[in-house]
């Protein structure tokens, strides 16, 4: 069973913020997913069955540059940064 | 007791694609920190990671160099690890279906070192690590690596040391990578366990990480081996670990606990599609393949009559072979053109980078007519000699520094006149050599090439006097 504590508990590890009220909204999704998945775990088609998304392959893309970002955009979202770097700080 | 040492590969070589192997963000080594990068390599949630064509074909070209199996269907997996170096906390790699299976690298014993696979995954990004924290770069992350997993089949530093020579030869020939150790390039991870000798059963193996020279890797070998050895002698025993070389101790020393032992928790990236590799691809690509190393080593030998050490001086670098096959173009003896490249424009390109580009001054096309120039006999071998020196200081050909008169070489009328002239000059020299003294003839042909400046035949000069003497 997923409880609320283990919603608040994954949006804390996934540095997410959710609001008090999506709290019970999200643990009912959250059990759907896991039941999904054992839904999946559960059912007996072969591995083959699984290995293939839509059937699709050789999706390939050709070796041709395009411009990156800036790097003030790539580190936007880094929770701490220095000297144009992200920054891991040692807890230690 | 004696103890046999036992080594497996696994080697790491970023491939010279122009784009990372799942976005179009350059390759180019360097930059200024994670301007190369874009929310696909640096794993922002959301993103569609689609594989490289490029890196397929690379990748699929090193199998076929190493005598490898081009799987038909090859796919991508996850391995799992949490380190700030891969920022998705898992890295696309192969382990369930890889791109290569089999193949071997053989060394110039004959023996051959076999493979077990070649898989393509992508690199991680740089760390610094700094005032206790860690500074992250992501410009590397994401750029497209083979790696080649070796069978245990190395049984001396020797051997290591040939089977890294050999992998970076062929994958430069093929031009899949500059396989720099020191750039990083191209990396070695060292398995390494002892045996007593005669024994079937394997020893408990060790593993040196991210070796970046040959000389670190023989040494970390040396070490270990002793190490392992010294351990099992006095009743200890090897306890597997992954270790590291420090380089300036010489030593290695553990770099993780053993409790700490991963579980990648392997599975198959739901982002990337199975990858299908029809066989009519396989062949356009062996098609495309240069001549490879040994095979050129060997033509070399055997249609050429090139010395096999010189062969393989010839080979080791493929724009030197290159060389060398434009400049033989049409002359009498390729062993000439070989003399010259090895005797005196080698110490031209002194560094392993100088002979990896071998941009002297002087064209293959301007050794080639130097060459013809001897064949043809219009100039002797000093002459040549002292031409390429003047040559390779500027650049400009052979014509510019022999002049007419040089080139005129001299008739037999001439030869006649200066091999008459010399045993006439020579008393001494002619009653030796009408005493059975061989030697003395070289005193009287001597005469003549030093009448003549240089310009005579000597093997001609040689058979005239034998002929007045006779």
């Amino acid at each position: 069973m997923v409880t609320r504590e283990d919603v608040e508990n994954i949006a804390l590890l996934s540095k997410l913020f959710v609001p008090e009220e999506e709290l019970d909204g999200l643990t009912k999704s959250m059990q759907e997913i896991i039941d999904f998945a054992d839904a999946i775990n559960n059912a007996p088609a072969s591995a083959e069955g699984f290995d293939c998304i839509n059937n699709l392959s050789n999706v390939f893309r050709e070796d041709e540059v395009v411009p990156s970002y800036p790097s003030e955009e790539i580190l936007r979202n880094a929770p701490a940064q220095a000297e144009d770097h992200f920054l891991v700080r040692n807890r230690e | 007791m004696k103890y046999e040492l036992v080594s497996g590969f696994e080697t790491h070589i970023e491939l010279q694609t122009k784009t990372k192997i799942f976005c179009g963000c350059t390759t180019q080594f360097g930059g200024e920190p994670n301007t190369h990068c874009c929310p696909v390599c640096i794993g922002l949630p959301g993103t569609l990671p689609v594989l490289n064509r490029e890196v397929v074909r690379f990748a699929i070209k090193a199998g076929l160099a190493v005598h490898g199996e081009i799987a038909s269907v090859a796919k991508m997996d996850r391995k799992n690890y949490c380190y700030p170096d891969l920022s998705k906390a898992y890295q696309i790699s192969q382990l369930y279906a890889p791109l290569i299976i089999g193949g071997y690298v053989e060394l110039s014993s004959g023996k051959k070192i076999r493979l077990h696979h070649i898989h393509i995954e992508e690199d991680a990004g740089k760390l610094i690590h700094r005032h206790g924290d860690t500074y992250v770069d992501y410009n590397r992350g994401g750029v497209p690596l083979i790696e080649i997993v070796s069978e245990p089949d190395i049984r001396s530093v020797d051997e290591a040391r040939e089977y890294v020579e050999k992998l970076q030869q062929v994958m430069r020939y093929i031009g899949i990578s500059d396989c720099r150790m020191q750039e990083g390039s191209m990396r070695c991870d060292v398995n390494v366990s002892v045996r007593p000798e005669g024994s079937e059963t394997f020893g408990t193996r060790t593993e040196i990480k991210n070796m970046n020279s040959i000389t670190n890797i023989v040494k970390a070998m040396e070490y270990e081996y002793d190490r392992q050895v010294d351990l099992i002698e006095s009743g200890g025993k090897v306890v597997q670990e992954t270790l590291r070389y420090d380089d300036v101790s010489g030593t290695t020393s553990s770099m993780r606990s053993k409790e700490d032992a991963h579980d990648y928790r392997y599975f198959r990236d739901p982002d990337l599609v199975t990858i299908n590799i029809p066989r009519e691809e396989v062949e356009a690509l062996r098609a495309e393949m240069p001549e490879l190393p040994a095979d050129k080593c060997r033509r070399y030998i055997d249609a050429l009559g090139i010395p096999e050490k010189d062969a393989q001086l010839l080979t080791k670098y493929r724009r030197i072979s290159e060389f060398f096959d434009a400049a033989i173009e049409g002359v009498k003896s390729p062993k000439t053109v070989s003399n010259f490249i090895i005797g005196q424009m080698f110490r031209r390109a002194e560094t392993e980078s100088d002979k990896e580009q071998f941009d002297l001054p002087t064209t293959p096309q301007q050794l080639n007519a130097l060459v013809k120039l001897l064949d043809s006999g219009k100039i002797r071998n000093n002459l040549a000699k002292a031409t390429l020196e003047k040559m390779l200081d500027t650049g400009k050909p052979a014509t510019d520094f022999i002049s007419e008169s040089d080139m005129g070489g001299v008739d037999d009328n001439a030869l006649l006149a200066l091999c008459k002239a010399a045993i006439e000059g020579n008393a001494k020299a002619v009653a030796d050599f009408r005493g059975g003294k061989e030697k003395a003839l070289k005193a009287l042909v001597g005469n003549v090439m030093k009448n003549s400046r240089g310009k005579a035949d000597a093997q001609a000069a040689e058979a005239k006097i034998k002929e007045l003497l006779g």
